[in-house]
């Protein structure tokens, strides 16, 4: 499992504080909207994504002479603030975040490498045609490792390296979580598009459409 | 989208659980062009890894369009009035007061 403080076993590195203001503005602004993003899809409460993205922009700054200009600023924010949030909710025992996070672990844990069912009964063309609120629920109802994996990749782009070293998990981790978690959410998807009435038969090889 | 139906593609896949792995390593971007070229000529010939490809490709699409979310202004303007009086206490502050520290 992780090491949740491992940011903050870095010395702070002292650093002319006007050079840190701009070393800040420069490399960790422009990332606001991206922690804020993910800080909201992981708490799931605009307000705790506030505080969340808050005291990662400050323990960031705190922090900021172990920072290495041009390295990647925007994988070093993002693993602050998951740290952030792995401490926050695992001792503040504040709502269903913690329960999840926990439950998570309990489910999961060494179920990593077991091979995902196959594919789910989804078509591409029913995920082209669903509403925007389908995919942010489905996202949603993830348990938050694989939610957080799926954004960290889908949405942010980062690669696999990145990924592993945010998580701070093996590289092989990163791929099978992954893959899981994008099973889970294909039968997600799938479920609320049989709900609905999409057409989810999989191989329909009738070619009528 | 649409199906490029060829009538001698197959419609079982032998090795899917494999193929998924692949097809997910290529629309991440991390998969060897090797690994590609051969994969995008071997969909053409399987319906379950063409039907795959395009539905994790749609899947990626999607979450990129319909999950993003801006930071509100009011955040942005405090965490800069939180750093600007972090930097007032780190660049006046202590120095002056360095003996008196708590």
């Amino acid at each position: 499992m992780d090491t949740p403080i491992d940011i903050l076993e870095v010395e702070e590195k002292s650093i002319a504080p006007e050079k840190a203001k701009a070393l800040f503005e420069k490399e960790f602004m422009p990332h606001l909207d991206a922690m804020y993003n993910f800080a909201l899809r992981l708490t799931n409460d605009e307000e705790d994504a506030h505080d969340l993205v808050q005291d990662t922009c400050l323990k960031a700054y705190r922090f900021i002479g172990s920072f290495e200009p041009g390295t990647y600023a925007k994988a070093w924010l993002f693993r602050i603030l998951k740290n952030n949030f792995i401490n926050d909710y695992r001792k503040k025992s504040r709502g269903p975040s913690k329960v999840e996070f926990e439950w998570v672990e309990q489910a999961y844990v060494g179920e990593e490498d077991a091979e995902p069912a196959f594919q789910a009964d989804l078509k591409a063309e029913t995920v082209n045609e669903m509403m925007g609120d389908e995919i942010t629920k489905a996202i949603q109802a993830l348990p938050v490792d694989f939610r957080m994996i799926i954004i960290l990749c889908d949405l942010e782009d980062f690669s696999y390296e990145e990924m592993a070293k945010i998580l701070n998990i093996p590289i092989g981790t990163v791929r099978s979580r992954l893959h899981r978690g994008r099973a889970i959410l294909k039968d997600t998807l799938a479920s609320y598009a049989k709900k609905r009435g999409y057409q989810t038969d999989s191989l329909s090889a009738n070619g009528t459409f | 989208m649409l199906t490029n139906k060829n009538p001698e593609m197959k419609k079982h896949c032998e090795h899917q659980g494999d193929c998924m792995q692949l097809i997910q390593r290529i629309i991440d971007k991390e998969a060897t062009a090797e690994e590609e070229q051969l994969f995008l000529n071997k969909k053409e010939q399987c319906l379950p890894c063409q039907e795959g490809y395009q539905l994790e490709q749609s899947l990626k699409k999607a979450i990129k369009e319909k999950c993003r979310s801006k930071c509100p202004d009011e955040l942005f303007k405090s965490i800069k009035a939180k750093l600007f009086i972090l930097l007032a206490i780190i660049s006046i502050l202590i120095p002056l007061f360095c003996d008196q520290n708590k």
